[in-house]
């Protein structure tokens, strides 16, 4: 079984965001890492393919200046290859010109089985990709999955809910974005790591993809950031004075919030 | 010259920092207050290979070098997790087996110490100390076993590995001095009596005092000549010395680490205490100090890796051990001295790593006999011993 996963190069979450005054959108200079969200990708890609007895497991990313750190960490888990979408002609993309060019990509890749992709990444975290991929590849798109199985040829995940999980089963290929718990990642090995250098990655433009510029970038973009404010500082906490039923308060507020 | 870290670096850094700081020095501390081992954080670092990244393919290991060892022992130390037995199992050990064993030692061996195995190391003798030349453990060949009997002393790690290196007189030179070789002893052979030291300091190793009476070593064990061992244990020095280097390093960022988000949060005044130059400049002159003793640590790791004139590699491991032992030990007093109280109360995890930070001081190789190598190697200097 082959399987392409998304994965995300992202500024490093650790350092604080800045936005570019001008256009407002994230600075991105430096070197990327792979977005977290997508470790759970790669890992259940692994996984699945051990499973199913065999199969590549390909990485498909966009990002800028030919970034491939993010694509390095991936590889020396046991990924097999990349494709990686860079093109000045990118700057500027929204989320549907980011999923036509992924889905491109996944279809350069070729003799796809399943397209695995994280809920939404770190740093955009619309959430949105994983749908737009699916539609433009006109394959089932199956969400929230905490569990993912393949057999003779049928998927079926458990899709994360507020109560539990759904039960939803698809044919292959589908489009199906994981959430953080569902699986554990494993850390690259030594020879993992020394491997990854020598793993290919095919590198390509816009133009590669048969897409052209104008579906892309700036020009592509349906969306226009008109303005950004600071979030409002955030309001002070209520203080529950305790007269007996504060626990009853207190267990009020958590259901609210939907922690319990 | 080029003094960026390589892309692998950068992960191997990266994915030792992420294993070691899911235990974390609360663990480490937790593990040694009951009296445990730190044995699921070896085991951790170990499964990915990250133990043996120095060691031969063939044998189950990375095909790295010491460069690739030194990262994993400073980043485990750097998260609070120092742990001597890389530099006792790993550097000397492994480095020494690998390097003087036949190909018959080497499979015998290297395999499990790649996996993760330990052997421990035995050169000091309570009534030799920093002077090799007066070891009186000693080993006769009686047909195919070498009987050995004698004491060592400050032996660490005994109780969790199933052999120890031992070095152990087979004969005299023309001189009077000591002829060494090196022999492989299973650590539960009869006649091996093995006493545990008590020891302030809070790491979960345990050291022991080892009587050895009349102990039969099959004449197998034996790693490479006889009456080569100073020679070849020289071999294995420098990579324990530049892991001695790389846990001191450790020790320090990861106190400078703590003393900074300490200094930035702390307030008594109406600043943080950081902003006082009483408290920044003190944590600076550690960083710079920390950082030189780095850049020696990785020039020492280098040439013993590119394996071109061993002086130099020599030279170049006692500066980064006794630069980074110095560092280590100043980093980690600036940091308890910029947490105030809170620097010796043991939710802030400082103080107990001073007795560990201060042995790195004394042990492998005490600052003097460096400082010794260092003057008469290096400056030409006459010597007193
Ligand atoms: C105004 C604007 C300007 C932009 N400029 C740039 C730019 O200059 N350069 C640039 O590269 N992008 C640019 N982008 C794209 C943007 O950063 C996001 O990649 C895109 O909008 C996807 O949105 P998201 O991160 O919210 O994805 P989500 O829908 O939150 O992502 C869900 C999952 O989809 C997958 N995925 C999403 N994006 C990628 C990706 N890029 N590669 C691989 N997998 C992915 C991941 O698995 C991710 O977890 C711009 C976007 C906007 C709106
Ligand atoms: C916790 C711990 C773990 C250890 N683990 C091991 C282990 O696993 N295996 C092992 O073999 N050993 C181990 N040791 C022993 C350690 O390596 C020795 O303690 C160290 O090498 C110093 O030797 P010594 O204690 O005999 O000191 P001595 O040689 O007695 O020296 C005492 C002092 O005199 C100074 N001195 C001696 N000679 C000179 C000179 N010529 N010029 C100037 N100053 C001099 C020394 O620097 C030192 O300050 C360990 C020790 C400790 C405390």
């Amino acid at each position: 079984m082959n399987i392409a996963v998304c994965v995300k190069q992202i500024p490093d979450p650790a350092v604080p965001g800045e936005l570019d005054p001008e256009s407002h959108t994230l600075h991105r200079v430096g070197k990327l890492i792979l977005d977290e969200s997508d470790s759970f990708g790669v890992e259940m890609a692994l996984q699945l393919a051990d499973k199913a007895g065999g199969g590549d497991v390909t990485l498909i990313s966009m990002a800028p200046n030919n970034e491939v750190s993010g694509l390095r960490t991936a590889l020396a888990m046991g990924a097999a290859k990349a494709v990686l979408v860079s093109d000045p002609a990118l700057a500027g993309s929204d989320a549907l010109s980011t999923a036509k060019v992924l889905a491109q990509a996944i279809t350069r890749a070729g003799d796809v089985d399943l397209v695995l992709t994280a809920t939404e990444s770190t740093d955009g975290y619309t959430g949105t990709v994983p749908n737009q991929i699916a539609q433009l590849l006109g394959w089932p798109s199956l969400t929230f999955a905490k569990h993912v199985e393949v057999e003779d040829g049928k998927l079926t995940i458990r899709r994360q809910t507020e109560a539990g999980y759904d039960v939803v089963e698809s044919s292959l290929p589908a489009v199906v974005s994981v959430t953080a718990g569902v699986v554990e990642p494993r850390y690259p090995s030594f020879k993992g790591i020394m491997a990854a250098k020598n793993k290919p990655v095919d590198q390509c433009t816009v133009a590669d993809l048969g897409l052209s510029s104008d579906d892309v970038g700036w020009s592509g973009a349906r969306q226009e950031i008109t303005n950004v404010a600071a979030a409002p500082a955030r309001e002070a906490g209520e203080k529950v004075e305790d007269d007996g039923s504060a626990h009853e308060r207190i267990v009020a507020f958590l259901e609210a919030l939907k922690v319990i | 010259m080029d003094f960026a870290e390589t892309d692998e670096h950068v992960m191997l850094r990266g994915a030792v920092r992420a294993i070691a700081a899911s235990y974390g020095h609360r663990y480490y501390a937790d593990q040694t207050r009951r009296g445990e081992k730190a044995e699921a954080l070896w085991a951790a670092i170990a499964e990915p290979g990250f133990l043996g990244v120095h060691l031969p393919e063939a044998y189950g290991g990375g095909g790295g070098g010491v460069t690739e060892l030194a990262i994993v022992c400073e980043e485990v130390a750097a998260q609070g997790c120092p742990l001597l037995l890389i530099l006792v199992s790993a550097a000397i050990c492994a480095e020494v087996v690998a390097r003087f064993g036949t190909p018959d030692q080497r499979q015998r061996w290297l395999p499990g110490l790649a996996a993760g195995e330990k052997m421990v190391f035995a050169i000091t003798e309570p009534d030799a100390g920093s002077n090799t030349h007066r070891l009186a453990t000693n080993a006769r060949l009686d047909g195919d076993v070498y009987r050995l009997h004698g004491t060592k002393t400050f032996i660490s790690g005994v109780d969790e590995a199933a052999a120890v290196l031992v070095v152990a007189r087979t004969g005299l030179d023309d001189a009077g001095r000591a002829q060494l070789s090196l022999l492989v002893v299973d650590t539960d052979a009869p006649g091996l009596e093995k006493t545990p030291i008590p020891i302030e300091i809070a790491s979960p190793e345990k050291q022991y005092l080892l009587h050895f009476d009349d102990v039969e070593v099959p004449a197998d064990r034996l790693i490479g000549d006889e009456g080569e061992g100073l020679r070849q244990v020289f071999f294995g020095l420098n990579p324990e010395r530049i892991m001695g280097a790389c846990i001191s390093a450790g020790i320090g960022r990861y106190a400078l680490a703590k003393a900074s988000a300490y200094a930035t949060d702390r307030v008594v005044w109406d600043v943080p205490i950081g902003a006082h130059q009483g408290v920044a400049h003190p944590l600076a002159m550690c960083k710079v100090e920390l950082e030189l003793a780095r850049l020696m640590i990785a020039k020492a790791a280098w040439l013993h890796d590119h394996d071109g004139d061993p002086s130099a590699a020599g030279e170049a491991a006692n500066m980064a051990k006794y630069a980074a032992g110095e560092a280590g030990l100043h980093c980690l007093d600036t940091a308890i001295q910029t947490h105030g109280g809170n620097g010796l109360a043991s939710e802030y995890g400082l103080a107990d790593l001073w007795g560990l930070a201060r042995l790195l001081r004394i042990a492998p190789v005490s600052r003097e006999m460096i400082l010794n190598f260092v003057a008469q190697q290096s400056l030409g200097l006459p010597r007193s011993y």
